[in-house]
């Protein structure tokens, strides 16, 4: 009887272990069958700037090695939808208030050291991400205009997450990485702030670097390489459709090869698997050598448009030149720029034809939110004029060029970064478009630090004309940049005053504010689609048109994405997924 | 000669603040600082700008800045690097040791290359064998390292294309899987990487040092003592080595002061070029990113090992020249 009892209470324990435990990476993720994929190899790729720490709470580099080796959270976007599923996570629910969404951890996951992950490791992450004193680039993102969210443990396997307000964002901030709280948390508790600061430099042991990802740290030689080995604590709930645990790879290699030209020799040679080249002459080299059969490699041309942007931007803040302020604040006079701007030619140009036009604030790659109704205002000289005369420039000075009836000159200055050729060629292609119709446009390229101090500058009169600049980054939740739309924001570069001065500005600043809390993904596309169309009357930014992504794989390797799912945003693969064919 | 060096050593500390001072202004001089590529992040807001700005000090003065740093110098510590939240030495001497792996074996190439072409240059001027060496040296002059090395990969790349064997890496220090390797493996594995990045990084130098070599020599062989030798009887090879040699390569005595600093300062562009983990690569990005005391730290290293091979060049001189006393 005993012996019966403790064999069902087994058997129950078994069973709720193993309902709960794995997360079964789909199939739709990947064109490789489970069975034919092989196990083991190396997986070899190159990044251009060096890893400069494996802390977590400090690192501050686009790619870096906390989210290298451990990338996920308690959710994640399935990429063949762009919708949140539960991962580490086994499910959620959302409270009716909109406030509070609460998450069951998944039973049986474990650190790589062997501890499980629990609630605690989230609080502590949370805590040491919103400390001031660390630093954290992740501090921002847990804070809602000043206000923050707050994480609760309700048990050991069971977390809440409170919002001051409905957030469209909401599972972004619920999907970051967690730490383990009992490596950094005893630390944090005796020495605060300046003790998770001095922990794990580039100088510690490998084997002390826990990971609850795919990845660990094997070795890292400074400058040179990082490798890393398959996680088995991670393969034990992280499973292919035919149950094998994943990652398939038992390395992951990282050369750090600074310059783009080496990279692509080494692609060439074959010593590197990835790559993702931007320019045309990397791009044709490639191709060149899959076509003489001198490399066996795949490269996607085009796949997508990259989720980043050039544009020209007039500041409406100039009260020492009432004459230009009131130019750069006529829609008129921003209209006529736009279609002053030959966005083919700059594709074809600048671009070497690899490029996207751009007419909007919304990246064309998050393709659910672009409207496809939105006027566009394209290159038509005869139209420039039109609204130029309109506003007064009918006249042409001796040098060829528009004046007003007070004889004023239709001329501007035009700024870009030093360096930066493809800004450079775009502003050359503008200037040379701008004197046709009888603008004067005085180009110079100026150091980077400079620029980013004009643009950002406030108050009532600030230090240029227009510049040429990009942005980059958009999120799939709400493709509006908080820094950027309200007018108080840092980047609402055109108006700095620091108060609106459009009314279309403050009813921009309004629907952002709608959307960013409207949790209905229909109702928000329709808010998003709404501020398309009023950017468009406003023009306060005129867009001009963005690089594309062009992954290139060598075949050794298998496991990419269906090609629906290639993207700038996607990426060409899972590398959880990806396996060595030969 | 006590009272020369002990003079020299107290001249040293005004250069020494001088020049680090004006090094920090310089640099603190440039527009914005390690922050501004933050500032158009469209998710930092300008609260958490100011934050980091505070907390690594750079919204003080310039003036208190250097103090503090200097006040760290003197505890021997280098300050802290913002980019890697560590201490400047810990990053830095890696690089520096990599670099080593080029720099030592190019300099002893260059001079065991250089000098005999010089000298045959010199001896048999405009033979075919000078004029030869002379072509190859401007050409070696007029082409950049770092274009070298992309002929190099070019060449190489061509090599595996059209032959499948890989002569030499295009790129790198070690061949992966370098962790798994024995001791012995591994040294001979860098050294397989390390022989083109040499070879270019040395081409120039070879070019500028062996015209030098050969205008020193044809000087002091169009002079009096030399004739004076040759009258003397004495067989032309003791003419050569024993008289001229010895009084041409005087002036290279003075140039091994730069030898020290040269050390530690990387390779050039060869190191970006063939991705070679150096400081070279490490240092243009500290530049980039105005990791101020990074920049700051290296200069003082190498602005003190300079100090002290001038102080130690002047002392070989005034050695290996009977002619120059030091009182």
């Amino acid at each position: 009887m005993r012996r019966a009892l403790v064999w069902m209470a087994g058997l129950i324990a078994l069973a709720g272990v193993a309902s709960a435990q794995t997360f079964v990476w789909p199939q739709r993720w990947t064109v490789a069958k489970p069975s034919e994929v092989k196990r083991g190899g190396t997986l070899r790729a190159a990044v251009t700037s060096d890893f400069r720490t494996f802390n977590p709470f400090i690192t501050a580099e686009a790619t870096n090695v906390p989210d290298t080796i451990s990338p996920y959270g308690l959710v994640r976007r399935d990429p063949t939808t762009g919708d949140w599923i539960p991962y580490m996570a086994e499910s959620f629910s959302i409270s009716p208030n909109k406030l509070e969404i609460t998450f069951k951890i998944r039973r049986g996951m474990k650190w790589s050291d062997g501890r499980p992950i629990t609630a605690d490791d989230w609080i502590m992450t949370w805590r040491i991400h919103t400390d001031k004193a660390v630093g954290s680039n992740s501090y921002d993102s847990f804070f809602i205009d000043g206000k923050p969210i707050t994480l609760r443990k309700i048990d050991d396997y069971t977390l809440r997450f409170t919002y001051p307000r409905p957030d469209a964002t909401a599972f972004f901030v619920a999907e970051f990485t967690p730490w383990p709280a009992h490596i950094f948390g005893p630390v944090y508790q005796k020495e605060g702030a300046e003790g998770i600061k001095k922990m794990w430099t580039l100088n510690e042991k490998p084997e002390n670097i826990v990971s609850a990802g795919p990845w660990l740290v094997e070795s890292y030689r400074p400058g040179e390489r990082l490798v890393l080995k398959r996680n088995p604590a991670f393969g034990e709930w992280n499973k292919d459709e035919a149950g094998n645990p994943l990652p398939y790879l038992d390395r992951y290699e990282i050369k750090i090869v600074k310059d783009t030209n080496a990279q692509l020799a080494e692609f060439l040679a074959g010593n590197i698997d990835l790559m993702a080249p931007s320019t045309v002459d990397h791009i044709s080299q490639i191709r060149q050598a899959i076509q003489q059969g001198r490399l066996d490699a795949t490269i996607k041309v085009n796949a997508s448009p990259v989720a980043s942007s050039q544009f020209m931007v007039f500041n409406w803040n100039k009260a020492s030149d009432p004459f230009k302020q009131s130019l750069f604040r006529s829609e008129k006079f921003r209209r006529a720029m736009s279609h002053i701007v030959n966005r083919q030619a700059v594709v074809e140009i600048v671009y070497g034809g690899l490029g996207t036009p751009m007419y909007s604030s919304v990246y064309p790659v998050l393709t659910q939110w672009v409207n496809p109704k939105v006027p566009k205002y394209e290159y038509n000289p005869q139209q420039a004029a039109k609204l130029l005369a309109e506003l007064g420039f009918t006249r042409k000075d001796r040098e060829g060029y528009l004046v007003d009836s007070k004889g004023r000159r239709l001329e501007f200055n035009l700024a870009t970064n030093a360096g930066n050729a493809q800004r450079e060629q775009i502003a050359k292609l503008i200037v040379d478009e701008a004197k046709k119709v009888g603008v004067k446009v005085n180009f110079t390229a100026i150091d980077f630090n400079t620029l980013v101090g004009q643009l950002l500058s406030s108050g009532p009169d600030r230090p240029f004309d227009a510049i040429i600049i990009g942005l980059s980054g958009g999120d799939l939740d709400w493709p509006f940049g908080s820094n950027v739309v309200p007018c108080k924001g840092n980047l609402h570069m055109w108006n700095k005053s620091g108060q609106c001065l459009d009314p279309r500005e403050t009813q921009l600043e309004a629907l952002y504010s709608r959307g960013r809390t409207e949790l209905d993904f229909k109702k928000r596309q329709e808010i998003g689609y709404r501020m398309q169309e009023i950017e468009a009357q406003l023009l306060p930014v005129i867009y001009i048109a963005g690089p594309n992504y062009h992954p290139a794989w060598n075949n050794r390797l298998g496991g990419e994405h269906p090609d629906a799912i290639i993207s700038a945003i996607w990426g060409q693969r899972e590398l959880e997924l990806t396996f060595i064919k030969k | 000669m006590t009272a020369y060096v002990l003079r020299r050593i107290l001249y040293l500390i005004p250069t020494f603040f001088g020049a680090t001072f004006l090094a920090f202004l310089i640099i603190q001089m440039a527009p914005g600082d390690y922050l501004t590529q933050l500032e158009l992040d469209p998710k930092v807001t300008p609260e958490t700008i100011a934050r980091l700005r505070a907390q690594f000090g750079l919204d003080r003065p310039v003036y208190e800045q250097y103090l503090l740093w200097m006040n760290n110098l003197l505890h021997l510590n280098l300050g802290y690097s913002f980019a890697y939240q560590a201490p400047v030495l810990e990053v830095i001497w890696p690089r520096v040791v990599n670099s080593m792996v080029i720099v030592i074996p190019s300099t002893l190439l260059l001079y065991l290359v250089a000098i005999p072409i010089g000298v045959y240059g010199a001896v048999r001027q405009y033979s075919f064998g000078d004029r030869l060496l002379s072509f190859l040296a401007y050409v070696g002059l007029s082409v950049p390292s770092f274009f070298l090395a992309l002929i190099a990969i070019y060449v190489l790349l061509q090599i595996k294309f059209r032959t499948g064997v890989q002569v030499f890496p295009v790129s790198g220090m070690t061949s992966s899987g370098f962790e798994q390797m024995p001791p012995l493996r591994q040294l001979l594995d860098i050294a397989w990487h390390a022989v083109v990045p040499i070879l270019v990084a040395v081409a120039n130098d070879i070019a500028g040092l062996s015209r030098l070599m050969r205008g020193q020599m044809l000087e002091v062989l169009s002079q009096d003592f030399i004739r004076t030798a040759r009258a003397k009887g004495l067989s032309e090879r003791v003419v050569l080595y024993k008289h001229a040699f010895r009084n041409a390569v005087i002036p290279f005595v003075a140039t091994l002061g730069g030898l020290l600093p040269s050390l530690i300062s990387g390779a050039g562009f060869v190191e970006v070029v063939m991705a070679w983990p150096g400081i070279t690569p490490f240092f243009l990005d500290a530049i980039a990113n105005q990791d101020l005391y990074v920049i700051a730290g290296f200069l003082t290293v190498s602005l003190v090992l300079l100090m002290i091979g001038n102080l130690i060049s002047d002392l070989l001189l005034a050695w290996v020249d009977p002619r120059i006393r030091y009182e």
